[in-house]
């Protein structure tokens, strides 16, 4: 999957944009400010509908716009699609081929990207939330069945918060929100535990060549073992659930942890190792979703050069898979860099105009 | 000009409780009931009044019903051992429009949602367990939407009728029929996958 051709107007700073990038990897140069990033959020904006800056989207107008429109022109191995969006004072609306989509979650899937900014540290010693938010955002790309089982388990979730804080709370309706959770529970669990063991074959290979030798594994760590059950827990855990007003079991207090040779990531590793275990996390990403979907995803590297040495950002781009399409980002203006050297094409942008070099 | 006209705002206002319908939808109904012929306006104000005045619910099954009991309770070709339990009146009229069910029905007016107050108590739960008290039902098939709440609501109604002795089914949600796979959604293909029937 490559992206040909992406135009966007009334997006951010940017200034009416043409963007054809390359077949394998492209350097979008430019100093701070001037929209290296914002092209890369247009991209996922227009494919995944969410921004990774915010989640206003009135930010994403231009000032004193009220609208904006993002195309983008892909190439499938089998087809070619055409994606587009309009936002129009906070309403937005899709169209796959020319055919406008129901519903927003229509358009997941229909083009995978995986996007890292040098803020995607924060997943290996970030809160964990911020692991189940990547699990969520890249099972629901891979999996409607996931998505769906998301959906239903989060309002079943508010449903029965709610219904534990009101006055009109029985047993018997504790326990029919209990089994609706636990259904749609075992589906997120099984998911999950499906994806971190493929990531960890793919993340232990991506570590090893970034790292060098280095040995990384990710351990799924689910609130509720299969085992236990979440039924089981959940009636359990009601009591203090009824007296705190909230569910405290269940999928959405899940976690899983990145080892580096046998010591959990988060706590022992130093800015560097864990700026190349999320990396290595990213790089397994485009292999997962390549074994699952027979198509490789658009990788979108946003700085991430500055912050590797010579040695380092050269491993980075052999671990990235031939065939893969790659936009990174930068504010060098070394020429000399590994990045550099292997780019199949270079783009300036200054005050939000896009050049090609 | 229509600024500073109260009563077209009001109008604007009573057009928006609408299911459906916007503030920019609302003001063109409103800009077309006051510029069309006075009659048309009339007619329907008075269309809503009477059919207020003389639509309730039917005292057994709770559908909306001009006579109590309704055509479907009070028809003697219906079978009567068979209660269909939709949501909302519209799940009534769209069953009746597939034809082919010929038992009774009974209206929840709602599903259970704690986030909008909703308990038993808020929906017609307690009249259908009266009705299935009375011994001539012998099924119970649940026909609550494809949404959390239907589902709760479907597993409450039945474990509460489970020990009654009737039979309790939920209704299959799929694909629809003549369409192909190509044409249903993603949610609907793997609920319809989910809830397979062996062959
Ligand atoms: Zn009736």
């Amino acid at each position: 999957m490559h992206l040909t051709s992406l135009t966007a107007e009334g997006f951010r700073c940017l200034e009416p944009l043409t963007f054809e990038p390359a077949p394998g990897v492209n350097i979008l140069r430019g100093d701070n400010a001037q929209g290296k990033t914002s092209v890369l959020e247009a991209v996922l904006f227009l494919v995944t509908a969410r921004s990774h800056r915010t989640n206003t989207e009135r930010e994403l107008v231009q000032r004193d716009a009220e609208s904006f429109r993002i195309r983008g022109a892909f190439q499938r191995s089998d087809r070619p699609l055409q994606m587009e969006v309009n936002w129009w004072r906070n309403t937005k609306r899709f169209k796959v081929n020319g055919v406008t989509q129901d519903r927003v979650s229509d358009i997941l899937g229909k083009v995978n990207v995986v996007f890292f900014a040098p803020e995607d540290v924060a997943l290996i010693r970030g809160a964990g939330s911020l692991r189940r938010r990547f699990l969520d955002m890249e099972l629901s790309q891979l999996s409607s069945r996931y998505l769906h089982a998301l959906q239903r388990y989060r309002e079943s979730l508010r449903q029965r918060n709610e219904l534990l804080r009101g006055d009109k709370m029985d047993d018997s309706l504790l326990d029919v929100w209990d089994a609706q959770l636990a259904q749609h529970g075992a589906v997120l669990v099984e998911e999950r535990g499906r994806f971190v063991q493929e990531l960890n074959e793919h993340a232990r290979q991506a570590h090893a060549c970034i790292a060098g030798g280095e040995a990384m594994t990710a351990v799924y760590a689910p609130n509720v073992s299969p085992e236990t059950g979440l039924e089981a827990a959940l009636r359990k855990a009601r009591q203090g659930d009824i007296k705190r007003g909230a569910t405290n079991r269940g999928p959405h207090r899940d976690d899983f942890e990145l080892v580096l040779e046998d010591r959990p990531a988060r706590n022992y590793a130093s800015q560097g190792q864990q700026r190349t275990a999320a990396l290595a996390l990213k790089l397994a990403e485009v292999a997962l979703i390549e074994a699952r979907t027979g198509e490789y995803p658009l990788l979108m590297l946003d700085d991430v050069l500055s912050e590797l040495d010579a040695k380092r950002s050269r491993r980075l781009l052999e671990a990235v898979p031939p065939g893969v399409q790659c936009i990174l980002t930068t504010t060098e203006n070394d020429g000399g860099t590994p990045a550099f050297e292997a780019a199949d094409a270079q783009f300036v942008i200054d005050g939000g105009c896009l050049a090609r070099r | 000009m229509l600024v500073n006209a109260p009563s077209m705002e009001e109008l604007v206002e009573a057009l928006r409780c609408l299911p459906g319908v916007g503030k920019r939808s609302a003001e063109r109904m409103a800009l077309h009931l006051l510029s069309a012929p006075a009659e048309e306006a009339q007619r329907l104000s008075e269309a809503i009044t009477t059919a207020r005045a003389r639509i309730r619910t039917c005292s057994i099954c709770c559908d909306l019903t001009e006579a109590d009991p309704c055509a479907v309770c009070s028809s003697g070709r219906r079978d009567r051992g068979v209660i269909c339990v939709v949501e909302r009146p519209a799940g009534t009229i769209a069953i009746e429009r597939g034809g082919g069910f010929q038992g009774l029905y009974h209206v929840l007016h709602g599903a259970l949602n704690p986030l909008e107050g909703a308990g038993p108590d808020e929906l017609t739960v307690n009249r259908l367990m009266a009705r299935v008290d009375k011994g001539d039902v012998r099924e119970v098939i649940v026909a609550t939407n494809a949404t959390a709440e239907g589902e709760a609501t479907a597993l409450y109604l039945s474990r509460q009728l489970g020990t009654k002795g009737v039979a309790v089914s939920r209704i299959a949600h799929g694909v629809p029929m003549g369409g192909g796979l190509e044409y249903a959604d993603d949610a609907t293909l793997s609920h319809a996958l989910e809830g397979r029937v062996r062959l």
